[in-house]
């Protein structure tokens, strides 16, 4: 006997356990679909938005050269590169010159609208290809022919002027014969986001327009194209020998490395929030995971306590039933890394003609593996505290028929287990994030929610508890199912309060970009930005609009592109701005000077230096971009205006009305801070209660005509080419979200499904001692709606309190709360509640009650 | 006192000392054994009978170490059962004492050579499945190895609960109406098996049943009645068996 009386060795007992383990995993995976599903799901967001982001990352640097159309880029806006630095450039490599700009393109009977105009030389592109329809050498297209200078266009300009390929429109004073539809423009991307649709050109017929005065808004892009096999040093020798030789250029320089930061940030930054959302879902599936684990464990106590009778000591027990649940979870995790791993490819071949960015779907084992994590540690976290209770299932459960009371809580060791894998994924979804401080708000926004709602629950029971006695038994029946032991509130109000908080949050935040992007345009919102008004023509192209369109009203300032190189002494790139407030050294911004407070400004501290001021430059800075660079008054900066950095020093901070769309800069300077620069002016024209289209279609084609070279811009459609990315960024969120509302289901359909036994057998009680089957509906269904509503009302409180918050702090637009979609959702979570409930009981209904009562 | 035990010659297997246990919480808390003191030899094979409530299966709990007595001494096996925390008793209940229920108690998932190894496998047994094997063997069930717990007949599921019960070779054997859930003949033959075991093992063997005939098969019958141990005599003090 002694031989099994010797410890076992912990190998053998970890062996033991799993093999126990394993054996009772043969019974199958009957009650653990929700498990699964919930971690699945969960883990298959993360991993597919990890994946797919991570493609696209991938795609964007591979793709480097393409985008950026070259191996560097060196930007330039209102002026072209002087001698020195065309000199210093084409030392470094083959040069490839390309001009944008927006422009009006107007068809022979007077029609206009705005284009996206793109000017090459021979050598463009240095990398990539364009494709066009019908295909054909870019020279050939572009060239000029009789009076006409070839075009190639994108379809949707045909669409707009009802043109067909071969038409000809005009562009300032030059003439162009639209040759052929654009397919592919490879360095689309280092664009950013147009306006109008692009028309591609020769240089030569840029310069024939006459768009190039002094001023206009054209920037300038000088690519390069290294000597075959240069490497990242090469790259990073002439960034820093162009700094060092030409440090007053003010061009933004990118890398084919970096070619688009811009989209690079705001993909890292979405997959983040979208990270975030399936780290929702992971959470209100572990709901889930720790009812399923709950109602797993209550079947087994009796294999529990024969284990302990046999001689498991309660730690065997628990590491047995621990390795189940891990096994259990692993298989979740499993599938939904195949899925995730599996959502690049089925996106890149989905969306392929839709996704203007270049996926390079792989697998990727860092996401994956953090998915993985994520999996594994929800569902720990969830599963060990009621696994902890295993430890103490007392063995008379197998003499004595009574109920043991269950032990509230487990022993300290899992207690701390399972805070301590709380923490872990709390730490990983901190860690990983984008924005630390957001991932922060986040989970402690989730713990609030979580004992919020478990408060909700508490009170909900409380108040059935201490309900009057009402008269009518199927109010009674159904008020006592709330409060009852082991009744579903809390797992209701939890899953469902979760999924229906933020579907509410997204839905809010939804409806408040619409209205803000789409819908209701302000009514003082101007018709049209006029862009490129040459100072010579001012005085001209007011008197002209104020004849054409006299009831609207005209604000005209003059606007220059200038970029901060540098604030208090320090270098932009060595400023360590707040998140909010980078945008402002990431590219050139619009500049002004003026004497009066521009119109939708208010100086909240310092002074404006008025009208007659004429000392040393002066600015006046937006007060909460201020704040994020670290600035205040009496601090200079320097910023870069056409090749020249002018220094000033900060007068006063002022607030913007950002929402009027009116003309609004976030740097004002002082009356004769660029004397002497050549400037353009912009102009907004604003009908009062906003124009009709004949109105705006009238101005369009009167201004087109007159002023040839002036660039209107209307704020209807720059509004639509935002609310369009909204939509679709709007869109994503939805989809991830939905993933949190079908693990909130699953959750609620588990629980309610387990609950079943107990609604077969009250049914059958209540029927054998004459109840009928309406009142018993009507009891459920009044449970039902109770707790649908109670839940349904925190829902729609925190999903709006988020929303409101999120909208107001984190987008900085003004909250208006959406009463639709809120009762939508609501109404479509009480019905879920309801069909759900409704479901396990018709079946309970159905039973004959002698059939059942003999096996109970 | 109720003291009806005979003085062993040697230290008794089962010792008992004014045990008292009571269960539940509050206004339901019941005092259910109340200064049991009783001694159960080595090799004895001792019926414990009584009423519905009289606390017959409690009492076997405390002798199993499955349950703890408010005060009072238990010693097993040589063992102050008192004094071994919960993991101990785990343990030495997989060393000493083996358990045959009511309801079996099998494990559903698991074929029948599982479930009899799984106390061997539990106390780290190298050999687990042979001896597992050769206690089915014992029992009649060499040829159902294979079977998961719902392909046997009640009778066959107790014998591999009696297998299971006697693998680890228990100092000990209780058995908690072990015919309760069976027809007659099967009872019988399952009854016929135990003693046939205990005979042959020289194990301590204790019976809880409501049926006095089965009760006087055994050397002693102990009646209880509300927690005590009735002083009345017993039927067969002379330790013959069967």
């Amino acid at each position: 006997m002694t031989s099994i009386l010797a410890d076992a060795p912990a190998v053998r007992r970890r062996q033991l356990a799993l093999r126990l383990a394993l054996r009772e995993l043969r019974a199958g995976l009957r009650g653990f679909g929700v498990f699964i599903a919930c971690i699945a799901l969960g883990v298959a967001a993360i991993a597919g938005v990890g994946s797919f982001a991570q493609s696209l990352v991938d795609g964007l640097a591979r793709e480097g050269q393409v985008i950026l159309g070259g191996d560097l880029a060196f930007s330039l806006i209102q002026r072209e590169a002087t001698p020195p630095e065309l000199s210093f450039l084409s030392r470094q490599g083959e040069v490839s010159v390309a001009a944008t700009l927006r422009a009006m393109a107007r068809t022979a009977d007077g029609r206009a609208t705005l284009v996206e105009l793109k000017a090459v030389d021979a050598a463009y592109p240095l990398y990539g290809a364009v494709d066009t329809d019908p295909a054909a050498p870019l020279g050939d297209l572009l060239a000029r022919r009789g009076d006409a200078y070839g075009a190639i266009v994108d379809p949707a300009l045909l669409a707009r002027l009802d043109l067909e390929p071969g038409a000809r429109i005009t562009i300032g004073q030059a003439s162009f014969e639209l040759r052929a539809a654009l397919v592919t423009e490879p360095d689309k991307l280092a664009g950013g986001i147009g306006f109008g649709p692009r028309l591609m050109v020769s240089e030569e017929a840029l310069r024939a327009t006459g768009l190039l005065q002094p001023g206009s808004l054209v920037r300038w892009h000088y690519r390069l194209r290294l000597p075959a096999g240069a490497g990242e040093d090469t790259v990073k020798r002439v960034t820093e020998s162009a700094a060092m030789q030409l440090p007053d250029a003010g061009w933004d320089i990118r890398t084919r490395a970096n070619a688009t930061p811009q989209i690079a940030r705001n993909v890292e930054r979405f997959t983040q929030y979208l990270t975030l959302v399936g780290l929702t879902a992971l959470l209100v599936g572990g709901v889930g995971v720790a009812n399923s684990t709950r109602y797993f464990l209550d079947r087994k106590r009796d294999v529990i306590a024969t284990m302990k009778a046999l001689g498991a000591t309660g730690t065997r027990v628990f590491a047995i039933y621990f390795t189940q649940v891990m096994l259990l979870a692993a298989i979740g995790v499993a599938v939904g890394l195949a899925v995730g791993a599996l959502a690049p490819y089925a996106i890149a071949a989905a969306l392929k003609t839709l996704l203007p960015l270049p996926l390079a779907p792989s697998v990727h084992p860092l996401q994956l593996l953090a998915a993985l994590a994520y999996g594994l540690l929800t569902a720990a976290a969830f599963s060990l505290w009621p696994l902890g209770r295993v430890h103490d299932v007392p063995v008379s459960a197998l003499f004595r028929d009574e109920i043991a009371p269950q032990r509230r809580f487990p022993r300290l060791r899992y207690a701390i287990a399972a805070l301590l894998a709380a923490l872990a994924l709390t730490v990983l979804a901190v860690m990983a994030a984008y924005d630390r401080r957001m991932a922060v708000i986040f989970v402690v926004a989730a713990l609030a929610v979580f004992a919020l709602l478990r408060l909700v629950a508490a009170g909900l029971m409380a108040i059935a508890r201490r309900a009057p006695r009402l008269r009518s038994t199927m109010w009674r029946l159904a008020i006592a199912n709330i409060h009852r032991p082991g009744a579903l509130t809390p797992t209701v109000v939890l899953s469902l309060g979760l999924g229906l908080a933020l579907l509410v949050t997204v839905l809010e935040i939804d409806a408040n970009l619409r209205r803000e992007f789409v819908q209701a345009l302000p009514e003082r919102a101007p018709s049209f930005f006029f862009l490129d008004i040459q100072g010579a023509d001012a005085d001209r192209f007011d008197a002209f609009v104020h004849a054409q369109a006299p009831r609207a009203s005209l604000d005209r300032v003059p606007m220059l592109r200038g970029r901060i190189v540098a604030a208090r002494g320090v270098k932009a790139a060595d400023l360590k701005p707040r998140p909010d407030a980078q945008w402002v050294l990431h590219s050139d911004r619009g500049i002004t000077f003026t004497g009066d407070v521009p119109q939708g400004s208010r100086v909240v501290e310092g002074r404006w230096w008025g009208r007659d001021y004429n000392g040393p430059p002066l600015l006046s800075f937006e007060k909460k971009l201020a704040e994020g660079l670290g600035l205040k008054i009496g601090d200079q900066v320097t910023v870069n205006v056409l090749g020249r950095n002018v220094t000033a020093t900060i007068a006063n901070l002022r607030t913007v009305d950002w929402e009027s769309l009116g003309i609004n800069f976030v740097l004002v300077f002082s009356p004769g801070a660029f004397a002497g620069a050549p400037v353009t002016d912009i102009a907004t024209v604003t009908f009062p209660g906003g124009g009709t289209p004949a109105e705006d279609a009238a101005l369009l084609k009167a201004v087109g005509n007159t002023f040839p070279t002036v660039t209107a811009v209307p704020v209807r459609d720059a509004i639509d080419a935002v609310g369009q990315i909204v939509t679709n960024l709007v869109l994503a969120i939805r989809v991830a979200s939905s993933v949190t509302l079908v693990a909130a289901v699953l959750v609620l359909g588990g629980a309610l499904a387990a609950g079943h036994r107990h609604r077969v057998y009250d049914a059958v009680i209540l029927k054998t001692l004459g109840a009928t089957r309406r009142q018993l509906i009507t009891a459920y269904v009044i449970e039902y709606l109770l707790l649908g509503l109670a839940t349904v009302l925190f829902g729609v409180a925190a999903g709006s309190i988020a929303a409101w918050r999120v909208v107001a702090d984190i987008m900085t637009l003004p909250f208006a709360w959406a009463g639709g979609p809120a009762v939508a959702a609501s109404l479509v979570a009480l019905a879920i509640t309801l069909l759900f409930g409704l479901i396990g009981t018709f079946a309970a209904l159905g039973r004959k009650p002698a059939a059942v009562l003999r096996n109970l | 006192m109720n003291d009806v035990s005979v003085k062993p010659a040697v230290a008794p297997a089962i010792a008992l000392t004014r045990v008292n246990l009571s269960l539940g919480g509050g206004a339901a808390r019941v005092h259910i054994l109340k200064d049991v003191t009783l001694e159960i030899a080595r090799g004895e094979a001792v019926g414990l009978i009584g009423p519905s409530g009289s606390g017959k299966s409690t009492l076997l709990m405390v002798m199993a170490g499955l349950e703890r007595a408010d005060s009072g001494a238990v010693t097993v096996a040589g063992q102050d059962v008192g004094r071994l925390d919960e993991d101990a008793l785990a343990r030495f209940r997989g060393r000493e004492v083996g358990i045959v229920f009511q309801s079996f108690h099998l494990i559903p998932t698991m074929t029948a050579l599982e479930n009899v190894a799984v106390p061997l496998e539990l106390a780290g047994a190298s050999d687990a499945f042979e001896r597992a094997a050769r206690e089915l063997a014992a029992v009649g069930l060499g040829d159902r190895l294979a079977h998961y717990p719902a392909q046997l007949s009640g009778g066959e599921q107790q014998r591999v609960a009696l297998a299971r019960a006697l693998a680890p070779a228990p100092a000990i054997l209780v058995a908690d109406e072990p015919t309760g859930n069976l027809d007659e003949a099967t009872g019988r033959e399952i009854v016929d098996l135990m003693f046939a075991r205990h005979a042959e093992r020289n194990t301590t063997f204790v019976l809880v049943t409501h049926d006095p005939n089965l009760a006087a098969r055994c050397d002693r019958v102990v009646r209880l009645r509300s927690g005590r141990v009735e002083p009345a005599a017993a039927p067969a003090l002379s330790g013959t068996r069967r």
